[in-house]
C-alpha cells in the first residue's frame, strides 16, 4: 500500500517557567493511502501538537522539535521551505479544527471563502470556482447551497459551519486531512450528520484522514486503525476492531470502561483512579503505573518500549491483557 | 413520594432587538409551557441539544431568572411571590454547579476563600467555624485540608469540579442543579465526579437536576427524565419506561445518535437531516415537525397535546396521541413525503 505519512521519533519539548513540559515523547506515525487513522487520548497527551508538528505548524521557539523522519507523499517535510509548505497545506494537506468559528473568516461569505482554495490551488475562475463551490456544499449535504455559499459565517449553525469546513478541506482534493476534533463542539444528532458526510466524501475522494480526538466512540464509528496516546507516548496501536473486540493496554481498557452506554448498570460508573500526570512531573517507570491496577515493581522502575503484539498491533506494557481481559 | 419541585405551565422569553428599536424582530422562547414536577431525593434528567433551554428551565428552578408566565413552587410555595428576604431564605437551598469548572471559580481567591464564600455571605464570621466545615467539605468531595490556601489553577479540571462541588454543599442545600457537570472535564474523570454526585446525594439527602446532552450518563444517573426540543418537553416520565419504550421520534432519534464502541452490535442509526431551527419564532404546529422523519401534514400547524400516555409516562406527539378534535387541515394524517421544502434558518 501507498504511505502517505511516515512520522518517526517526533518529540516536542516546551520549555516553561516551571519546567519542560515533555509534550511529545517520541512518537511514530504512518497513514497509507484512503485510510483513516485516529489519534485518539485525553486533554493534554499531546494529539494536538503532534498533528500540529506534522503540518509543521508549530511555531518554534517557543516549541523545541526533534525528529528523525517526516515523510509526506513521497517528500521530506523537515527540508522544505515555509513558502513549500504554505503550498502543500491547503493543496496536498488540509486541516480542520474544532471551532469552526476561529478557522472561518468572519467578514467574508463562505461561498467566498471556499472559492479562494480553488482560485488558489487550481488557478480556477471566479466564475468556475463558484460553480465548484455550490457542488461541494450540495455535496456535504447544505440544502439550498446557492444561497447558503452568500451567508456569512456567524449566519450559520454550528454544524453548518463545520461543514463548510470539510467542503473547504475537500476542495483541492488533498492527499492528506488532519480534522482535530472535528465535532467535539457539535451537537450528537448533528455530530452524526457530520460525520457521516466526512467519512463518506472521504471514502469517495480517497483521502487520507488523521482524525485527532478525545472520544472513543467517534473513533469506533469512522476509524480504520487507532493510536492511543498517554502522557505524550503511543500507548497501543491497532486495527479498530482489533481494538474495541480485544484492547491490550489497561489504559485502554480503562478508557472503554469510562465510555457510558445505555446497556450499563443504573447508578454506578466504572472510573479509572487517579488523574492525568502533570506534564511536567510525570511519574517514573511507566507513565500510567500510578493509575495501573496491574502495575508491578519493574512498571514503576522502567518505561517499557512498544512491542508488537499481533499483526498491526503495538501495546507499551510489561502487563499486556488478553482477549478476555485477563492477565496474559 | 413529594414533590419537592413543581413547574406549572413555565415559559422563559427573552426579548430580542431588531436594528431599530421600533422594529421588534420577535422573541426566544428559550422555554415554553412546561409542566414538570421533581419528587424529594430523585435525580430528574433534563436533555436536548445545545440551545433547547436546558440551563434557563433549571435557572427558573432556582429562582435565578424569573419566569415569563407560569408557576415555579419549591416544595409547595410559589418563588416568585416571596417576599425578598424570605426568597433569598429559600435560595439558599437550592444551589447550581456550573459546566464549565474553569471559569465558575474566581482564580484570585483561594480554595478556602472559595468555598466559605457562601457561608460568608450568608453572614457566618466565625473563622474557626467556618474553617472547620470547609475542611469537611473538601473530605467530603474527596481533597483534603493540604489544599486549603492552593488555588484553582493548581488543580485539574476534575479537582476543580469538586471544589465546585463543595461550594455548592456548603450551605446544607436540599435540591442542587447540575449543569452538565461533567462535559468539559476529561473522559476519565467523568466516572469519578458522576459517582462522587451519587455518593453525595445519598449521604446528604440531595435532590438533583441533572442536565445533560448524553443519553448514556442521563439512563444511568436519573429516575425521571425530561427530554427537551426548541424550549419545549416532548417526553418526560419514568427514566426505565422512556429508554425501555421512548415514543417520541425524537427521544428516538437521540437514542439512535449514541454512537456505541461495541463493535458485535449491529445498530441502526437514524440520521435526523437539517439543523435545530432558531427559537426566534420557532415553527408553528409540533417545534419539531421539520426534522421529523415520521411528521405529518397536520404536524406544521397543529401544536400537540402533552398526554399522559401511560402512568408516569408523557408524551407530546400526535403520532403517539393523534389529532385532537378540531378542525384539521386536509390530508393532515398523510406523511409528509417528498419531504416540503425545509426553510433554513
Ligand atoms: N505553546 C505551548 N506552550 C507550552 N506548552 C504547550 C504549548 N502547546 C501545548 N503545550 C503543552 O503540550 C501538551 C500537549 O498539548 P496538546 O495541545 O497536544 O494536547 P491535546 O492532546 O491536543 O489535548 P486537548 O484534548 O486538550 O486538545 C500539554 O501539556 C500542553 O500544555
Ligand atoms: N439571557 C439571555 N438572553 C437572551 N437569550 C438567551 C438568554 N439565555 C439563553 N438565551 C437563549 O435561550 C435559548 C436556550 O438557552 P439555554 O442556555 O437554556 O440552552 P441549553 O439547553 O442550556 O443549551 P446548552 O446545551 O448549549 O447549554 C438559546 O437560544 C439561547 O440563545
Ligand atoms: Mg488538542
Ligand atoms: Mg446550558
Amino acid at each position: 500500500m501507498e504511505q502517505v505519512l511516515k512520522l518517526r521519533n517526533l518529540k516536542v519539548v516546551f520549555p516553561t517557567d516551571y519546567g519542560l513540559i515533555r509534550a511529545v515523547e517520541g512518537v511514530d506515525l504512518d497513514i497509507f493511502h484512503r485510510e483513516c487513522v485516529a489519534l485518539v487520548g485525553e486533554s493534554g497527551c499531546g494529539k494536538s501538537v503532534t498533528s500540529q508538528a506534522v503540518m509543521r505548524l508549530l511555531e518554534s521557539p517557543p516549541a523545541l522539535i526533534r525528529v528523525d523522519a517526516l515523510e509526506f507523499d513521497g517528500r521530506d517535510l523537515t527540508q522544505c521551505t515555509e513558502q513549500e509548505m504554505q503550498e502543500i497545506r491547503g493543496r496536498d494537506m488540509a486541516m480542520i479544527f474544532q471551532d469552526a468559528m476561529t478557522s472561518l473568516n468572519p467578514v467574508m461569505t463562505v461561498g467566498r471563502q471556499i472559492d479562494e482554495m480553488y482560485r488558489r490551488h487550481n488557478g480556477d475562475s471566479k466564475k468556475e470556482a463558484r460553480e465548484k463551490t455550490v457542488k461541494a456544499l450540495e455535496l456535504i449535504g447544505i440544502p439550498e447551497p446557492r444561497e447558503r455559499a452568500n451567508s456569512f459565517p456567524h449566519q450559520l449553525s454550528g454544524g453548518m459551519r463545520q461543514r463548510v469546513l470539510l467542503a473547504m478541506a475537500f476542495a483541492c482534493m488533498p492527499k492528506l486531512i488532519i480534522a482535530d476534533e472535528p465535532t467535539t463542539a457539535l451537537d450528537v444528532t448533528i455530530q452524526a450528520q457530520v460525520l457521516k458526510t466526512l467519512r463518506g466524501m472521504q471514502r469517495g475522494c480517497g483521502t487520507s484522514l488523521l482524525l485527532v480526538t478525545h472520544d472513543l466512540s467517534v473513533v469506533a464509528s469512522i476509524a480504520d486503525r487507532v493510536y492511543v496516546m498517554y502522557a505524550g507516548k503511543i500507548v497501543e496501536k491497532a486495527p479498530v476492531k482489533d481494538l474495541f473486540t480485544s484492547p491490550h493496554h489497561p489504559y485502554t481498557v480503562g478508557l472503554m470502561a469510562a465510555v457510558p452506554r445505555l446497556a450499563d448498570e443504573k447508578k454506578q460508573f466504572t472510573q479509572i483512579p487517579g488523574t492525568v500526570p502533570s506534564p511536567v512531573n510525570k511519574p517514573s517507570g511507566c507513565y500510567f503505573h500510578p493509575r495501573c491496577q496491574y502495575a508491578t515493581e519493574r512498571c514503576r522502575q522502567e518505561m517499557p518500549r512498544l512491542k508488537p503484539t499481533g499483526k498491526d498491533r503495538e501495546v507499551r506494557c510489561f502487563h499486556p491483557l488478553s482477549a478476555g481481559g485477563e492477565q496474559q | 413520594m413529594t414533590e419537592i419541585m413543581t413547574l406549572q405551565n413555565v415559559s422563559v422569553h427573552f426579548p430580542v432587538r431588531g436594528a431599530l428599536p421600533f422594529l421588534r424582530k420577535g422573541e426566544i422562547q428559550a422555554v415554553s409551557d412546561v409542566s414538570l414536577s421533581i419528587h424529594r431525593g430523585e435525580i430528574f434528567g433534563i436533555v436536548g441539544e445545545s440551545g433547547c433551554g436546558k440551563t434557563t428551565l433549571a435557572s427558573a428552578m432556582v429562582g435565578m431568572i424569573k419566569p415569563t408566565a407560569g408557576q415555579v413552587l419549591f416544595e409547595g410555595v410559589d418563588l416568585n411571590r416571596l417576599p425578598r428576604d424570605e426568597f433569598k431564605k429559600m435560595r439558599r437551598r437550592m444551589q447550581m454547579i456550573f459546566q464549565d469548572p474553569f471559569s465558575s471559580l474566581n482564580p484570585r481567591f483561594n480554595v478556602y476563600q472559595i468555598v466559605s464564600e457562601p457561608m460568608l455571605i450568608r453572614g457566618e464570621d466565625d473563622e474557626e467555624t467556618m474553617k472547620a466545615r470547609v475542611v469537611e467539605l473538601l473530605e467530603l468531595v474527596g481533597l483534603s485540608s493540604q489544599d486549603l490556601y492552593r488555588y484553582p489553577s493548581d488543580f485539574s479540571g476534575g479537582q476543580r469540579q469538586r471544589l465546585g462541588i463543595a461550594r455548592a454543599i456548603s450551605l446544607n442545600p436540599s435540591f442542587l442543579v447540575c449543569d452538565e457537570p461533567v462535559s468539559a472535564l476529561d473522559v476519565s474523570i467523568h466516572a469519578q465526579i458522576l459517582n462522587l454526585l451519587l455518593e453525595l446525594q445519598e449521604k446528604l439527602n440531595l435532590t438533583y437536576v441533572f442536565i445533560s446532552h448524553n443519553l448514556a450518563d442521563v439512563k444511568k444517573m436519573c429516575d425521571h427524565l425530561a427530554v427537551m426540543y426548541l424550549g419545549k418537553v416532548m417526553e418526560a416520565g419514568n427514566s426505565d419506561k422512556i429508554f425501555a419504550n421512548p415514543m417520541h421520534p425524537y427521544t428516538q432519534a437521540l437514542i439512535a445518535a449514541i454512537l456505541d464502541i461495541d463493535f458485535s452490535e449491529e445498530r441502526e442509526i437514524i440520521v435526523l437531516p437539517g439543523d435545530t431551527p432558531s427559537p426566534i419564532n420557532p415553527p408553528s404546529g409540533c417545534r419539531f415537525w421539520q426534522r421529523c422523519p415520521k411528521a405529518m401534514r397536520g404536524c406544521r400547524e397543529v401544536p400537540p397535546e402533552y398526554v399522559e400516555v401511560e402512568p408516569d409516562h408523557f408524551v407530546a406527539c400526535h403520532l403517539v396521541n393523534g389529532f385532537p378534535d378540531q378542525e384539521l387541515p386536509e390530508g393532515y394524517d398523510q406523511p409528509m413525503v417528498p419531504r416540503e421544502k425545509v426553510p433554513g434558518r
